[in-house]
């Protein structure tokens, strides 16, 4: 390959070289300290680095929310994220949220909040996240806070009828 | 449970009553009496943790120890053809393991590689005929970005030819092939023509003649989960797993390369799947990816894992694209005299005309359609949820829009020419009747459920009359068809009781698209076999060599749901026979039975618990009755020199059952009826400024005979309401008409419904007991998302009393029925 490269990718390494780092994540409450490269997402680090398959890329582009997780509270599109930008970041994945005994989790078995279930992960995660955040969530603002993650077996309608009842359990109703 | 039941289930003679019930064409004779967890709400999801959890694997989430990542190279043009290729520089990139080329010596020049058929195709093309098609080199990897990176080093010199979009186009005198390879006579692949009754009376009678056409553009899966598979070699032996929705077929298809591979030495894995609606396993290259990843396979040494990205998933759609010509004679009370309809169809995969649905569904008694199916430099189609979108969607246009020509409302008119090939509802009760059917009334039924639902009375309005204080138009839309039921289908299941606690594995292999059709088998096996629901198990992930009937023509519980009773009733039997005879026999003798002096008859089994019917305190469990397992096995002997010889085994408990059914397939003529029925009602608001049209409300009815699993028929029909929105409103892939090339291969400009575009969803079920399957039941997969489409164009005609006449029903073709653009 000459120095100036013939392709774009080739052009564009030029000008920003692959690196790697080193990067320290809390995911689910565990330490990982792992050498990534700087093109890495950090959905591809979680799904195939360490295992948590939950993270799915559905759209692949930030578009459809299957790879959210939580970092330190807020809920992000895995896939839009590089893993060399989370060095230090407290990561909580679906797994996570289930180890944890979270009710959303029976709540959505329970309603039926998924069909191929492809894109529950993310439903969950984003409605976790919501929660956390405000916990007295209205059937409204659950449904705004979800309309980011896109279901093509159209469980829309589940959804908040799951949040709520989760929500009523948090509060130990 | 009566004695008259039980020698009605118990009969020696299960296997023959099982072959009897094939071809289904009467009522189901065999129905039970009581169903415990048949129909009932409430049944806990066996998928569901493991999907909300995160822990659900699918086929894109295998990774294998060494697997390489293997990417397609793509064609950047419509038609084109590689006049030469080089892909040295690929090929000495750093961690690229092998790159395979349209010319290896090893690629046959066809190969069987999956779709509906036998069909033979290049494994990597040398020409492409549509943009993006997988097409010259497949390039393997230590990971995805070294392949993705190593596509980009292989020039390629490329001979363009002229390409075509549109399918009437493509009709034109001297228009150019568009794939000469494969259609050097034309671009017409095929025309067909039905016919009934006389067109020339049929217009004479009618009152009103409509002449009117409308167009359809391109929509597709979109699918979560991207075509994808893993291909390892054990040896000599293939490991395969699959994104597929025919598990079967694709086990068939390896094993016819290579020379041929025996069926045994094949081991098939269908992990959870990412539906793709029929869609991408019904394309005739759809096995491509695996033919290539065997190859790289074998001369690397490691499993091969292939897959599309984002864009490749736009590889084909749904076979509805075209342009549909009525004319339409209807008298001014609603009857309907004559239909004649033409499709001029892109791609079209499957020959479905535009009458079908009168045909099978109407007593109007003219019809002429013809179909002519075109090739354009687009991708394949295909069923998408479903192949009758041809066919719905014209019979919601006629529909419609004889009702609001002539001032009626659409459900009178619907009631007025509901039939059967050309017959009244007297002669369709006369069948019901003979073949052993209820005879009730299906559309009226659902009609009334649907009238209530939407509060259709006071809502419903002659078209343009409603302006609503938020400035915008209100509309109203109502549809019908028959049944989804397809159901053509064989099957094979398999049941086995294990030992130690006596609980239920279903055994089979298939595809799940995330129907929740696994629990309804195991809520049928837990009913027929007496069994509690948590004693019954189904993992449908691995291959036990069975032809599970797919996902697919609404099949589930129609042709599936008939093989796994079959072998509930087989087992059944066979388990009281067991407990009714010595157990544990060998050279040494036999242990004495589990209910000695008992005839099967005599006993029955509920909630796990097998018992005498005369006296039900004589008792006892599965779990006692197939009894521990020894440390050497379940047959073998277990304390030597302590006594107790043996272990007091049962014969293996494991029933096998199957179905075998034509449907309505019959070459054009329907061997049976349609019975039952379903209505679709929306409400919409059209902002008359914007074009927007906002759906507020959708209810479905269906008649789906019986309902087994609640949550999954609700699933069902919400969520294909949701896709049939999408389809109607905003879905539409879109070419570039100057390079052929696609626009909008992504999630953010190939819109489909998200949760604010409908409102609401009302689903509303009626159980007539006249499907064709067990228990009076039918399929229900399809129907919603394929009917719905057709409520949006009447519904905008009912607000604004303009008729759009092409879907996607966007802003900008609204505005432009308002006249305003």
């Amino acid at each position: 390959m000459s120095k100036e490269g013939s392709t774009v990718l080739e052009r564009a390494e030029a000008a920003v070289p692959v690196t790697e780092a080193k990067v320290r994540l809390t995911v689910n409450g565990e330490l990982h300290e792992l050498w990534v490269k700087s093109r890495w997402t950090l959905q591809y680090v979680l799904h195939d680095k360490l295992g948590l398959i939950g993270a799915k890329a559905f759209c692949d582009r930030g578009e459809c929310g299957a790879c959210s997780v939580i970092m330190d509270g807020r809920p992000i599109l895995s896939c839009m994220t590089l893993a060399i930008e989370c060095d230090g970041k407290n990561i909580e994945t679906v797994e996570g949220i289930a180890k944890a005994n979270h009710p959303l989790i029976e709540a959505y078995v329970k309603h039926s909040c998924m069909q191929c279930g492809f894109c529950t992960p993310g439903f969950v995660v984003t409605a976790k996240a919501l929660l956390d955040r405000n916990p007295n969530a209205t059937e409204e603002e659950i449904k705004e806070a979800l309309a980011g993650n896109l279901c093509r077996c159209g469980t829309y309608p589940q959804h908040p009828k799951a949040v709520l009842e989760a929500a009523k359990k948090l509060q130990g109703g | 449970m009566a004695n008259d039941e039980m020698s009605q289930i118990l009969g020696p003679d299960e296997e023959s009553k099982a072959l009897e019930l094939q071809d289904n064409l009467r009522a189901d004779k065999y129905p039970l009496k009581e169903y415990n967890n048949i129909g009932k709400r409430g049944v806990r999801r066996i998928d569901g943790y493991e999907k909300a959890s995160g822990y659900a694997e699918y086929t894109i989430d295998v990774q294998l120890p060494g697997m390489l990542h293997m990417r397609f190279f793509t064609s950047p043009y419509p038609h084109a053809e590689i006049k030469s290729m080089d892909t040295s520089k690929a090929e000495a990139l750093p961690g690229v393991r092998a790159v395979l080329r349209y010319d290896d010596p090893e690629l046959p020049r066809t190969a069987n590689l999956g779709g509906h058929y036998d069909t033979r195709e290049p494994v990597l093309p040398k020409a492409a005929h549509f943009q993006g098609e997988e097409v010259g080199a497949a390039v393997a990897a230590d990971s995805e970005e070294i392949a993705e990176e190593a596509l980009m080093l292989i020039d390629v010199e490329w001979e363009e030819r002229p390409f075509i979009l549109d399918p009437e186009e493509a009709l034109q005198p001297g228009a150019p092939l568009v794939n000469p390879e494969k259609f050097p006579d034309g671009n017409l692949e095929d025309k067909t023509v039905e016919e009934h009754g006389d067109m020339e009376k049929g217009f004479a009678e009618a009152d009103k003649v409509i002449e009117f056409k409308v167009t359809r553009t391109a929509n597709t899966w979109a699918g979560p989960e991207r075509p994808c598979g893993v291909f390892r070699w054990n040896g000599e032996y293939p490991e395969v797993w699959v994104k597929q929705q025919r598990p079967y077929v694709a086990k068939r298809v390896v094993a016819s390369w290579f020379g041929g591979i025996p069926m045994n030495k094949i081991q098939i894995h269908c992990p959870y799947q990412g539906a793709s609606f029929g869609g991408w396993s019904q394309f005739e290259w759809n096995m491509g990816g695996h033919y290539c990843a065997a190859v790289i396979a074998r001369r690397t040494g490691r499993p091969v894992k292939w897959k599309f990205n984002r864009r490749e998933d736009f590889y084909g759609g749904e076979m509805d694209e075209g342009v549909y010509y009525f004319k339409v004679g209807a008298k001014n009370d609603g009857t309907i005299t004559a239909v004649r309809a033409k499709s001029v169809m892109a791609n079209q995969q499957y020959p479905f005309g535009p009458i079908t649905h009168f045909v099978d569904n109407t007593r109007i008694p003219n019809l002429y359609g013809e179909r002519l199916q075109v090739r354009v430099n687009k991708g394949p189609t295909t069923a998408v949820r479903c192949e009758q979108n041809p066919n719905t969607l014209p019979f919601s246009l006629v529909f419609d829009r004889v009702a609001a020509e002539l001032g009626l409302d659409p459900i009178e008119v619907a009631l007025k020419n509901d039939g059967c090939e050309g017959e009244d509802m007297a002669w369709l009760d006369g069948y019901k009747a003979a073949m052993g059917f209820p005879v009730r009334d299906s559309l009226r039924e659902c009609v009334e459920k649907g009238k209530a639902a939407i509060d259709w009375d006071s809502k419903w309005h002659a078209s343009g009359t409603k302006k609503l204080s938020n400035g915008k138009m209100h509309g109203m839309a109502f549809t019908w068809t028959h049944e989804w039921e397809d159901s053509a289908g064989s099957s094979e299941m398999a049941i086995r009781i294990e030992r130690n606690d006596g609980t239920a594995s279903i055994l089979s292999c298939r595809s799940d698209c995330g129907l929740n059709a696994e629990t309804a088998y195991c809520q049928v096996a837990a009913d027929e076999l007496g069994m509690r629901m948590e004693d019954v198990f189904y993992r449908q992930q691995n291959d036990p060599g069975f032809f599970t009937m797919s996902p697919d023509s609404s099949t589930n519980m129609s042709v599936n749901g008939f093989a796994i009773r079959n072998a509930a009733r087989i087992l059944k039997r066979k388990i009281l026979e067991a407990a009714t005879t010595p157990k544990g026999i060998s050279q040494r003798g036999s242990y004495p039975p589990a209910f000695p002096d008992m005839k099967p008859e005599d006993l029955n089994i509920k909630d796990s618990v097998i018992y005498v019917k005369a006296n039900p305190s004589n008792r006892m469990t599965l779990a006692e009755f197939v009894g521990p397992s020894g440390p050497a096995g379940p047959m073998a002997v277990y304390e030597f020199g302590e006594g107790a010889e043996r272990t007091a085994f049962t014969p293996p408990l494991f029933a096998h059952g199957w179905q075998v059914q034509m449907g309505t397939y019959k070459e054009h003529h329907r061997p049976r009826p349609r019975l039952c029925r379903q209505a679709h009602f929306i409400e919409v608001e059209v902002d008359t400024e914007t074009g927007e049209v906002e759906v507020k409300k959708v209810v479905n009815v269906n008649d789906v005979g019986r309902v087994v699993n609640w949550e999954g028929c609700e699933g069902q029909q919400y969520g294909g309401s949701y896709m049939g929105v999408g389809r109607a409103r905003s879905e539409e892939v879109v070419h570039d008409p100057m390079t052929g090339v696609m626009l909008n291969g992504n999630l953010l400009n190939y819109k489909f419904a998200t949760m604010l575009d409908i409102e609401s969803v009302d689903t509303e079920f009626v159980e007539t007991g006249m499907g064709y399957g067990p228990y009076g039941l039918l399929g229900i997969g399809e129907d919603v998302g394929t009917v719905t489409p057709g409520l949006l164009i009447p519904a905008i005609h009912n607000a604004t009393g303009k008729w759009v006449d092409e879907l996607p029903t966007t802003p900008d073709r609204v505005l432009k029925a308002l006249g305003k653009a």
